[in-house]
């Protein structure tokens, strides 16, 4: 049976979603979850700090952002209308800057100077280290060892921010291992401490609250697409990592039933366990990280390794909200792979003049597979999370390895790259590459 | 031989609790399957002969949230290299058990994995092998799941059930006066301080706002013990003054690591017992 509001009931509760969620945390951190918790409670009720966090929202970081209409996509592959909503037109490029401004005006309501995070794209760490520099907080960002190399643009910025980027060595070196990283500082710190978690995962009142901060994408969505279309959309597609895209794009059109809703996971290089990290698809329920969820475990309840070539998406658990709505049946999940997402990147480029983030690019590539089975008076919304400015080494490796490799070692002489601005072989398979998404 | 530190409390209500005459304050830790399944055992009885009063023996899982390097890599080695699961560590706590009867053992797990177990089929083995205390740190004592380990005691049914197995909740000194009474009158009664805030095996410090807090529950007649970052037989010793116990980790597995842990535990024991 459908609870009379699913919104209702994500924003009243205490901390579990159906049976997920909840605050599975060592005591030390109670006193400061349930501070936070008490906080938010007060702060979301409070005219003027809601009137302050709309002020930083516009004024800062440039909301609202575009409902685009993607026309020549949409010609291209012969069905539904394609929209994109343009959340990497945000400050520093991602969603991830909706909670951190939320969640930094709520530290500083609190009294706390001292911010940790941890990121894996570096969206939620360059977030967090601009909103730090801004309310004057000191900032110190967790990033896994592998993500702080294939995300070195991010960490300059943080750096450049004045955030303390600290490169974590434990384990997979990626999002998992930061976000661990980040709970042992905590622990260490638990008093003086505010943790700005960057995803809809985590103890309460983390999904709950980067849910609420982030709804503000799907209430636009709304509105615009009233506006520009005369009507709701028919679909809306979001990548999960940890869910704070998706549950912010959907959450406001969770009580709409004819609008359908699906969450694309990272499908990596293939099904097999270590390759990818669709955890709704290929996880199970478990407790980690101080929430119930879905998790990829292997042996026992020991979480298992998870691969994208997107660091955002690289992570083995997801929001308990999701898990909840996916056992609801009201939010549907698909994956795409790396390489449909890389062919995604281009075909949006070339085709719209928008370089998606790698992140968000899983969401376009199942998008281009939905399209075609869909009529021209239904529109689908793709949530372009983020930009796509972060992965130039990733993309600029897949796309154009040859110039890349001379740039690096022009950077390195001083002298001028030889065949820089060539396009290399490797482009052009991947241009039909992306031909072949076209044709679903 | 006597013991020169007051006799230890026995761990509240728990019928395994006779001690061996050279008893020694402490609750030594160690990793079930690391470096192997029958080293692991062999470490447990190096810390038994060593009249180690508490064994606490913790089950490997791939991501210990709460504990420091040399934990984590013994927990990873066993995961990783040796496959050790659930079921082949409770394999290998029935043979521990099987040979030292008498022994004092705590389980310790990260959540997870009891989870996927069956946290009920989890309480049912442990009191089989008459063990009745587990820690898990990232279960606050309190919630829903932890009750699944069977029932707290309610304020107005003082008497719980002897037979039941009991969470040690790990505290830290940031813990409220209101939230101590709670789990007081809830029924807890062995405790594990956390030294100061931080992680396992870190550098040793002991939180001022502790000694309030053991007076607290030394009144309402709970043990504790301290621990995180105890290295030396010194340390041990503040800690013992302390509250009474000193639970040990990763020096033991650092003197393992470097083959020197009977050499260790005989300078341990040395430090708390002197000849009559
Ligand atoms: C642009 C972008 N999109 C999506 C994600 C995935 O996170 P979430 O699922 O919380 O939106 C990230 C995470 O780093 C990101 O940077």
């Amino acid at each position: 049976m459908q609870p009379t509001s699913y919104r209702h009931t994500i924003l009243q509760s205490s901390g579990y979603f159906g049976p997920y969620g909840g605050t599975y945390v060592p005591e030390v951190l109670l006193p400061a979850l349930e501070n936070i918790a008490k906080g938010f409670d007060e702060a979301r009720q409070d005219p003027a700090f809601l009137a302050e966090l709309d002020h930083e929202l516009r004024h800062f970081n440039g909301r609202e952002t575009p409902l685009t209409p993607l026309p020549r996509l949409t010609t291209q592959l012969g069905g539904a209308q394609i929209a994109l909503k343009n959340e990497g037109l945000n400050h520093t490029g991602a969603h991830k800057i909706n909670h951190c401004i939320g969640q930094a005006l709520l530290a500083r309501r609190l009294g706390k100077k001292r911010i940790i995070a941890e990121t894996g794209a570096g969206q939620h760490g360059y977030a967090t280290a601009a909103v730090c520099a801004r309310y004057g907080l000191d900032c110190t960002v967790y990033m896994g060892r592998k993500d702080y190399e294939r995300q070195r643009p991010n960490v300059y910025w943080m750096e450049l921010l004045g955030a303390t980027v600290v490169p974590v060595e434990d384990g997979a070196q990626t999002l998992n291992d930061a976000v661990i990283a980040a709970f042992k500082d905590w622990v260490t710190h638990p008093e003086e401490t505010y943790y700005l978690l960057g995803s809809a995962v985590g103890p309460h009142p983390y999904p709950q609250m980067n849910t609420f901060f982030q709804k503000i994408v799907g209430e636009e969505i709304r509105r615009q697409s009233l506006d520009q279309y005369g009507k709701l959309p028919h679909t809306m597609l979001a990548c999960v990592g940890g869910g704070s895209n998706a549950m912010g794009m959907f959450f406001d059109l969770l009580d709409e039933p004819n609008v359908q809703l699906i969450g694309v996971e990272a499908g990596g290089k293939g099904a097999k366990p270590g390759e990818h990290a669709s955890k709704l698809l290929g996880g199970k329920a478990g407790i980690f990280e101080g929430y119930h969820s879905y998790f990829l475990q292997e042996n026992g309840g020991n979480i298992a390794a998870t691969h994208s070539v997107s660091a955002g998406l690289d992570y083995c658990g997801v929001s308990p909200i999701l898990a909840w709505l996916a056992d609801e049946k009201r939010i549907q999940f698909a994956a795409a792979t790396d390489a449909e997402a890389l062919a995604a990147v281009q075909t949006l480029a070339r085709t719209e003049g928008i370089i998606p983030a790698l992140e968000s690019a899983h969401a376009f590539a199942h998008a281009f597979k939905l399209a075609p089975n869909l009529s021209p008076d239904q529109l689908i919304v793709v949530n372009a999370s983020g930009r796509g400015e972060k992965d130039l080494f990733i993309t600029m490796r897949h796309f154009q390895e040859e110039s890349l490799t001379a740039y690096a070692k022009h950077l390195l002489s001083g002298q001028q790259a030889a065949g820089s601005g060539q396009r290399s072989q490797q482009s052009a398979v991947d241009s039909r590459q992306s031909a072949v998404v076209y044709g679903h | 031989m006597k013991n020169t530190l007051p006799q230890p409390k026995s761990i509240a209500d728990a019928p395994d609790c006779l001690l061996p005459a050279a008893c020694c304050p402490l609750m030594c830790h160690l990793v079930l399957g690391y470096p192997s399944l029958a080293e692991s055992l062999r470490t447990a009885e190096a810390y038994i002969a060593a009249g180690c009063e508490i064994l606490e023996l913790q089950i490997p899982f791939s991501h210990p949230t709460a504990d420091g390097p040399l934990i984590t890599e013994a927990c990873r080695h066993a995961v990783e290299k040796n496959g050790v699961d659930i079921e082949a560590c409770l394999d290998l706590v029935a043979e521990i058990r099987r040979r030292h009867p008498q022994q004092n053992i705590v389980l310790m797990s990260y959540l997870n994995p009891l989870f996927v177990f069956g946290l009920e089929k989890t309480a049912e083995k442990l009191l089989a092998l008459d063990i009745h205390y587990l820690i898990v740190p990232d279960l606050p004592v309190d919630s829903p799941q932890a009750a699944l380990l069977g029932p707290l005691q309610d304020d107005n049914d003082p008497i719980r059930d002897d037979k039941g197995l009991k969470l040690i909740p790990v505290l830290g000194a940031n813990i409220s006066d209101q939230r101590l009474e709670k789990l007081l009158a809830s029924g807890f009664d062995f405790f594990y301080l956390m030294s100061d805030f931080k992680i396992t095996g870190a550098t040793f410090s002991l939180h001022p706002r502790l000694n309030a807090i053991i007076s607290r529950l030394h009144a309402a007649g709970a043990r504790c013990g301290i621990g995180f970052g105890i290295s030396t037989p010194q340390q041990a010793k503040l800690a013992v003054e302390a509250c009474g116990l000193a639970i040990v980790g990763s020096a033991f597995i650092q003197a393992r690591n470097e083959n020197r842990l009977q050499k260790c535990l005989s300078e341990w024991q040395n430090a708390f017992i002197v000849e009559s």
